[in-house]
């Protein structure tokens, strides 16, 4: 079976409206950008694998693109296959021929993608019959969302010219009729390379029947072995072998219904056993599991998922049902579920350690000594207070104080925060104050003019007289932001200064605005970035442009933080 | 503006020539620094003299001047910053970069502490301490005295006020630093923009540096936005405890009394030939050359002339300009080489009889009032075009002569344009691929502006704050300088040492050097330079001349062409004029039936009129209705009656535009100079509208109405696009008149030459090939056994001398190398009886082979393009070594002893004789199609009579018919598309070229209708469209309403058993060229 647009297809799962505009993976080739896959409105507008991405932008402007992801379509692929298992347990992808792994920069054809070999050699009764077990291979595909070309024949090589090249959607060849059904189909149904397939076309070969009528000696020394050995194959004049997928790494676990099972405590009861079966898998590997993954498979329709992730490796069914209680609820709507899976796509190494309670008394360094205890902390509180109560700030790359840092995962590699690699370091020490206020607290301040640090300031009606002082430190805001979500005050140029009261206490306090300067002047607002407005004359929505300083505008002064 | 402060100079000034690291163009850092008051300007960028004198020119208008350095970033010591005191330091500052950049690939400089120390004589130095947050520590320090050590007195440390917290005390330290190394402390500001607004784009610039986007660049942004020019009051407020380091800056900028101005021009002196001071010999060579152009009978006129301008060179001195361009040209002419000189001074009688140009001033009628500027001490401007072969030659030869210390190209440098600013701009925002494509294409065909309407269109928010930022921010880098790349052919020639004038870098080719200067750069310092430009049509006509000395025994040369001839005027006024330099486009094309050029000056306005400069200035529709008497000749002025005489009152040349400023505008002419150079860079410098309102003015007070004056000026600023002058037309002229006469002559011999000097002009081979037969060419298909490598003519009958046939060269075979043809033909001997022999006696891979076979090359031998292949492809196998042999002995038989009597070589059946395989045979249909892919043309049908019936049953006509249709009819047309062009003077309207078997169309498409019918007007191989005719005089137009794609018919030709497929891109223009 071929399923011609199975990217396309699989971001039109994600996200279903897609599915009726025209849109296309793409990805770099040669130095441009071309298609690489196309759904069928971009196909019925024209649009092909292999175009580049500028001409097909010239020909249909609102197309939509994504970029080409062969690893993902290549995993769908083998879940695809395993999926097949309900038909045949023999069940094979079909890998790119090597030349197309070779120059990967080249768009391969899309014919010789997104295939699956099934051997279903004895199966077919079970389903009512071969032409039976293709209209439902196909019902189901196309009901996930899948377009699907699927051919039944005696050989490999029939079938797939048929798959691809049939003139239905299913095709069924007849013992004994293959020479006959190969006949008028295209030669690029024989899975010939790209070279011996544009040199018969040039002889005006254009059919298997016309290929099937050359003198093969000939034929073989202009256009290899391997040509005249693919004919063969098709037509069932040479063997092929094709060998079976491999099982799955077993961080799997299933179970099937002998009839729809509906009852929430049903579900729950198989997803423990579930739980057990695969935990006990990790636990002989010496694997624990940072997410997992629930497929419920109704008797019709689409597979309902769910997933949970941990804070560390867990190979702990209990722990783990907990995590899945309230996920599985929603899932239980509609029809009664046949089978389930639950699947450890995401695994790592867990030093087996004894499941042992933390001591009493012993609260505050356990969590430290034992990253376990602490993962088993930070879980509960997360599933207390919502996962993303629980934080721990991490550096982050900006100038603006606020900005500097952010919350992550308790326990994530900093590294991997939000996902993406950051490196970002604190600034170098002692610039910055161990606390900051949020947001930070108004003070009234006196200072000279410019831009000198204040002499005394009042904080909380207290007054602190300045004994010491460093700065400015001259920070301006990220006028790439939107500076509408922040109020005037916080989105003006600040000065930085440090200060030291006569009681020895350390303050990190601000001026936002300068005195020298309208508030805008160093691109901090639309008016200058945008550079047209003044120029023109019209003034924008914000109206920063205004030249005049109102209130508003006057420098104010403020207390960020407090330096130990 | 600001309140006085000390005398302060910013001597740490960055533009934007430091490429991504200073965010303001040279021009404003001068301005800015005149503004606020600094005692002088001073500009100092990395490794490079690239700006200065963009800078210089600024702070001269600015009523400032310039104190030229540069700053040297060292492979192995610290930053700093070099001002030269005198000329022969700033030779020195030259020299070192140019050691620098010589030693380094393109882009790069290389320099050493020894280096810089072995060039410090005469410099200032200021070097530069580290950057906040790293203070300088006691590294630093030893550094600091080595550093003084090697640089002698005149070094100074900079400190900079950096508004990060610590300033004072790290100024402090600094000036301990300094005294303890004996290098004065320098107050700087390290300005890299010139106002703070600039800061946006200072980041976005950062970005594009480090490739990252402004969300994830984080703080290798800078803070704040301290880094610009401030007032010396600012600056003494921030160095309030080190006055004396502010007093420093505007003492050192003082003691450098080096100006640009001081690189007074010398001419090279090399010895004149014959000897004698340079004058005389001019004044012998022109005499002699008059002599032998006019055969000893020099008209009176020409006499006259001669006299009147060797008086004027001699009174300025360019004799030795003269004698090295003439020099140059002679070198040429020594090998053959065409050529032929342009621009104000080329269409002098000078020239003319030097032999530079070939332009007769006594036979033109044409008025040189001035060809040197006498005004403007400008020096005079010769640009010579060469065969574009061979114009290497020449460029070697200039090498050769005066060497690579003397002679270097001058540099073009390359801007950021509309597209690649929002490109890097966009990515720098962090926009996605899909809304920078759209923002693209909304964008495109637009100079600058972006309608809210068109946004949308293009699916965008036109309120969306990124976006919007990121278009301002696009705009503002829109002339930005990205990096330097060479003049195509603007050589400096001096008589010292050239790396003395600006450094010299290595340019991306290889055995070129390039100098940091632009063309407008060298301008502006008066330095003279000669263009050595290449020029395809020269190729063309050279190769013309030759084959027809060959086969009709008659040699020309560009005078020699015989002039006025009406057959050739008769020719050009039909719109007939595929392959005519310059007149073969499709304005040109229908603008030659309105214009109806009869003599050679008429050539000359056809060759300007249709320019963006007259278009703009809406000169064109007044000057065809006033030639052809439906408008009295009138002018706007008795003044203007001289300036515009020759055009009937209408102003087409920028000489005109520029004289229509002076006289009417009342601009002084060195105004008049600096509006054309405005112009040229106006997107740079921003000023247009100063001058516009200026020359608006001055022409209102002088009695003329407002609608002209606004026209002459669209049309000056027309002109900045491109510059247009009468003088470049003139020598242009000369090679349409020479190209056409060709044309009507030798038509064999002009589209043989044509095709041999492909790729040039506006049309493909097909093109070429068909407008050949349809001017009764001969023209024959590539062959194994008579072709060449080039198109060749041979007898139309073997062996009857007399009418020529044109026998298409494997050139033309697509992926044929011509080192595979060289052999083929080297190896040929009698010729090939079959492939095999081919294949054993030209040693050619079989892949070659094939390539042939494709081209239905052995057709000669009786094998059609599928037999060919199918014998080739049975070459492949390696010959088993018994055979070989047997191969090779029959090989040296046939070496040794050819077959004579035209009998060929064969392969006899050997003992692996095959049967023959039975193959499907080609209709005519495929065959034409295999045809168009292999070689892009084809010789057996076009493609459109193949189809015609099926056409005519859908009510398509050919192009033919069009012109007995009536005007107002609606017609239906199909054809291939040959070219889609969407000019920007034209606003969104597309011009579609349809050729059929019968001739071509020309379509126009309404913006409205492109866009409801995209796909088949961008898609379509065979266009097929209805719409309704229009017709002017012979011109005609379909406006299309309703385009439809019949690509797939095509299709059904290739294959005629497989339908469905998608459709060959048959055209080789296909579909973009003039289309982005």
């Amino acid at each position: 079976m071929w399923l011609p647009r199975l990217p396309t297809d699989r971001l039109a799962r994600a996200e279903p409206r897609r599915r009726s505009e025209p849109l296309a993976t793409v990805r770099a080739a040669r130095g441009r950008l071309c298609l690489a896959a196309v759904n069928g409105p971009a196909d019925a507008c024209g649009l092909f694998p292999g175009q580049p991405l500028a001409d097909a932008r010239a020909l249909l402007p609102a197309l939509r693109t994504a970029p080409d992801r062969p690893a993902a379509d290549a995993a769908l692929l083998a879940e695809l296959a395993d999926w097949c298992g309900r038909y045949s347990p023999w069940t094979s992808v079909e890998t790119p021929a090597p030349a197309d792994m070779a120059a990967p920069a080249d768009i391969p054809p899309n014919a010789a993608r997104h295939g699956i070999w099934l051997d279903v050699t004895g199966c077919a009764h079970l389903f009512g019959g071969e032409a039976a077990l293709l209209a439902d291979l196909r019902r189901r595909l196309a009901a996930m969302g899948y377009a699907v070309r699927a051919a039944l024949a005696e050989t490999p090589g029939a079938a797939w010219a048929a798959a691809r090249h049939g003139d239905r959607a299913t095709v069924l060849l007849p013992p004994g009729g293959i020479e006959a059904a190969l006949a008028p189909l295209p030669l690029a149904g024989l899975r010939l390379d790209a070279d011996a397939l544009d040199g018969l076309a040039r002889l005006g070969l254009r059919r298997i029947g016309e290929l099937a009528a050359l003198p093969r000696a000939g034929l073989a020394r202009r256009f290899g072995a391997a040509t005249v050995a693919r004919l063969d194959q098709a037509l069932g004049r040479a063997p092929e072998s094709i060998a079976p997928r491999r099982p799955v790494p077993p961080h799997r676990a299933r179970i099937a219904f002998p009839e729809p099972v509906g009852r929430p405590e049903d579900i729950a009861r198989a997803l423990h056993r579930l739980l057990e079966t695969l935990c006990a898998r990790l636990a002989a590997r010496r694997r624990g599991a940072r997410r997992l993954t629930l497929t419920l498979y109704p008797g019709d329709g689409a597979p309902r998922r769910t997933a949970i992730g941990t804070s560390r490796p867990l190979a702990d069914p209990d722990h783990l049902l907990r995590l899945f209680a309230e996920k599985l609820p929603p899932l239980l709507d509609g029809d009664g579920i046949d089978a389930m899976a639950l699947d450890a796509p995401f695994t790592e190494a867990a030093v087996p350690r004894q499941a042992a309670l933390p001591r009493a008394g012993d609260g505050e360094a356990a969590p430290a000594a034992d990253p376990a205890a602490l993962g088993l902390l930070v879980d509960r509180l997360g599933n207390r207070l919502g996962r993303d109560k629980v934080v721990r700030l991490i550096p982050r790359d900006s100038h603006w104080p606020e900005r500097a840092q952010t919350a992550a995962a308790p326990l994530a590699a900093p590294r991997k925060a939000s996902g993406r690699t950051t490196n970002a370091t604190w600034p170098a020490a002692g610039a910055r104050p161990l606390r900051l206020l949020s947001p930070p607290e108004p003070i009234e301040a006196m200072a000279p003019l410019p831009d000198q640090p204040p002499l005394l300031f009042r904080w909380r009606k207290r007054l602190h007289r300045v004994a010491r002082a460093e700065g400015p430190e001259r920070l301006a805001p990220e006028w790439w932001r939107d500076p509408a979500a922040a109020p005037p005050a916080m989105r003006a140029t600040r000065d930085y200064y440090r200060l030291e009261d006569r009681d020895g206490r350390r303050f990190w306090v601000f001026r936002a605005g300068l005195y020298d300067r309208p508030p805008a002047a160093d691109g901090t607002g639309d008016a200058n970035a945008t550079g047209e407005s003044t120029a023109t004359g019209e003034s924008n929505a914000t109206g920063e442009t205004s030249p005049a300083p109102r209130p508003a505008d006057a420098p104010r002064w403020f207390l960020h933080g407090f330096f130990a | 503006m600001p309140t006085a402060g000390p005398p302060y100079v910013e001597l740490q000034t960055t533009s934007n020539f430091s490429f991504l690291r200073g965010a303001s163009h040279p021009e404003e850092l001068a301005r800015t620094a005149a503004a606020l008051g600094h005692a002088a300007a001073a500009i100092a960028d990395r490794n490079s003299l690239a700006g200065v004198v963009r800078a210089h020119v600024a702070a001269r208008a600015a009523g400032t001047r310039l104190v030229v350095g540069a700053r040297l970033d060292l492979t192995d010591g610290p930053s700093l910053l070099c001002f030269p005191t005198d000329r022969a330091a700033y030779a020195r500052l030259s020299r070192l970069l140019t050691l620098g950049k010589r030693r380094a690939p393109k882009g790069d400089c290389h320099l050493g502490r020894a280096d810089l120390f072995a060039h410090a004589e005469g410099q200032i130095f200021v070097l530069l301490p580290p950057t906040a947050p790293a203070a300088p520590d006691a590294g630093f320090a030893a550094t600091l005295a080595e550093m003084r050590a090697g640089l002698g007195r005149d070094c100074f440390l900079a400190a900079q006020y950096l508004y990060a917290g610590a300033d004072a005390a790290r100024i402090a330290r600094l000036a301990a630093l300094a005294a303890a190394a004996g290098t004065p402390l320098v107050a700087t500001n390290d300005a890299r923009m010139h106002a703070a607004e600039r800061r946006p784009l200072l980041d976005v610039l950062t970005c594009i540096r480090a490739r990252c986007t402004i969300d994830t660049a984080g703080r290798r942004l800078a803070a704040n936005a301290e880094r610009h020019l401030k007032p010396p009051a600012e600056m003494a407020r921030l160095f309030a405890a080190w006055p004396e380091a502010v007093a420093r800056a505007a003492e050192i900028a003082g003691r450098c009394r080096f100006s640009l101005d001081d690189l007074r021009y010398d001419y090279p002196t090399d010895p004149a030939p014959g000897g004698g001071d340079p004058q005389t010999a001019l004044e012998r060579l022109t005499w002699e050359g008059a002599e032998e152009r006019y055969s000893n009978k020099i008209p009176d006129k020409v006499t006259e002339m001669l006299e009147y301008e060797l008086g004027l060179i001699s009174e300025l001195g360019y004799a030795p300009y003269f004698l090295t361009v003439h020099d140059i040209v002679r070198f040429a002419r020594g090998r053959g080489i065409l050529c032929q000189g342009r621009g104000s001074a080329a269409n002098s009688a000078v020239c003319y009889c030097l032999g530079i140009t070939a332009v007769d001033p006594a036979r033109m009628d044409m008025l040189f009032e001035r060809f040197i500027s006498t005004e403007r001490d400008e020096p005079p401007d010769i640009d010579v075009d060469f065969e574009h072969e061979r114009r290497e030659e020449v460029i070697q030869y200039i090498y050769a002569k005066y060497g690579r210390e003397r002679a270097g190209l001058a540099a073009t440098v390359i801007s950021y344009r509309a597209r690649s600013a929002l490109r890097e701009t966009g990515k720098a925002m962090g926009l996605s691929g899909d809304t920078l494509d759209a923002l693209s294409r909304a964008n495109w065909g637009r100079r600058s502006r972006l309608e809210k309407d068109t946004m949308r269109e293009a699916g965008l928010d036109p309120a969306d704050r990124r976006v919007r930022l990121t278009l301002a921010l696009a705009r503002q880098i829109m002339g930005f300088p990205r990096h330097l790349s060479q003049h195509v052919g603007g050589f400096v020639i001096t008589r010292g040492p050239l790396s003395e004038l600006s450094p010299i870098a290595n340019a991306a080719m290889e055995d070129r050097t390039v100098i940091e200067w632009d063309k407008d750069d060298l301008d502006a310092l008066g330095i003279l330079k000669i263009d050595v430009l290449g020029l395809g049509m020269l190729t063309c006509i050279r190769k013309a001349f030759d084959l027809i000395a060959a086969h009709h025994g008659r040699r020309l040369d560009l005078a020699g062409v015989p002039a006025e001839d009406p057959a050739v005027y008769d020719m050009l006024c039909d719109g007939d004029s595929v392959g005519v330099f310059q007149v073969e486009s499709r304005a040109q094309m229908s603008m030659l039936p309105r214009l109806k050029p009869r003599c050679f000056y008429d050539l000359v306005i056809e060759v300007a009129i249709v320019r963006p400069g007259p278009i703009q200035g809406d000169m064109v529709h007044p000057y065809l209705r006033r030639r052809r008497g439906e408008e009295p000749v009138s002018y706007p002025s008795e003044e203007l009656r001289g300036v515009l005489g020759k055009t009937l009152g209408v102003p087409l040349f920028q000489e005109q535009a520029m004289r229509i400023a002076i006289v009417a505008g009342g601009f002084s002419p060195a105004e008049a100079d600096k509006l054309r150079r405005a112009m040229a860079t106006f997107r740079r410098t921003g000023q247009v509208s100063a001058f516009r309102a200026r020359m608006v003015a001055g022409m209102l007070e002088r009695g003329y109405d407002r609608d002209f004056a606004e026209h002459c000026f669209s049309q000056i600023e027309g002109f900045g696009e491109y510059g247009f002058p009468e003088s470049h037309a003139a020598s242009f002229a000369l090679l349409v008149y020479v190209s056409a006469w060709l044309k009507r002559h030798y038509p064999a011999a002009f589209a043989c030459a044509l095709l041999n000097s492909q790729p040039m002009g506006f049309y493909a081979p097909a093109q070429l090939v068909r407008d050949a037969r349809d001017h009764g060419v001969c023209v024959r298909a590539p062959d194994v056994n008579r072709s060449d490598w080039d198109c060749a003519l041979e007898p139309e009958t073997p062996g009857a001398p007399g009418a020529v046939a044109l026998r298409l060269g494997l050139r033309q075979v697509k992926g044929l190398s011509e080192e595979a043809a060289r052999r083929l033909t080297a190896a040929r001997g009698a010729g090939y009886g079959d492939p095999a022999a081919l294949w054993r006696r030209a040693g050619l891979a079989p892949a070659v082979l094939e390539t042939l076979a494709r081209a239905d090359a052995f057709a000669g031998m009786g094998l059609d393009r599928r037999q060919a292949l199918w014998a080739v492809r049975g070459l492949g196998a390696a010959p088993l070594p018994l055979f070989a042999a047997a191969e090779d002995r029959a090989r040296e038989a046939a070496d040794s002893a050819p077959v004579t009597g035209g009998g060929q070589e064969t392969e006899a059946p050997g003992p692996f004789a095959e049967p023959p395989a039975r193959l499907p045979e080609m209709g005519t249909g495929e065959a034409v199609m295999a045809d168009y892919g292999a070689l892009r043309l084809s010789l057996r049908a076009h493609p459109l009579a193949l189809l015609r019936d099926g056409l005519a049953a859908r009510g398509y006509i050919p192009a033919a018919r069009l012109a007995e249709t009536a005007p107002g009819r609606r017609v239906r047309l199909a054809g291939l598309v040959t070219a889609r062009q969407r000019p920007g003077t034209a606003s969104g309207t597309i011009f579609v070229t349809l050729e059929d078997e019968t001739g071509t169309a020309n379509l126009i498409v309404w913006p409205r209708v492109f866009e409801a019918f995209r796909r088949p007007l961008l898609g379509a191989v065979l266009l097929g469209t209805a719409g309704k005719l229009e017709r002017e005089g012979k011109v005609i137009h379909v406006i299309v309403d309703t385009p439809e794609d019949l690509s797939p018919l095509l299709v059904g030709l290739a294959e005629p058993a497989a339908p469905g497929k998608r459709a060959p891109r048959l055209h080789p223009r296909f579909p973009s060229r003039n289309f982005q």
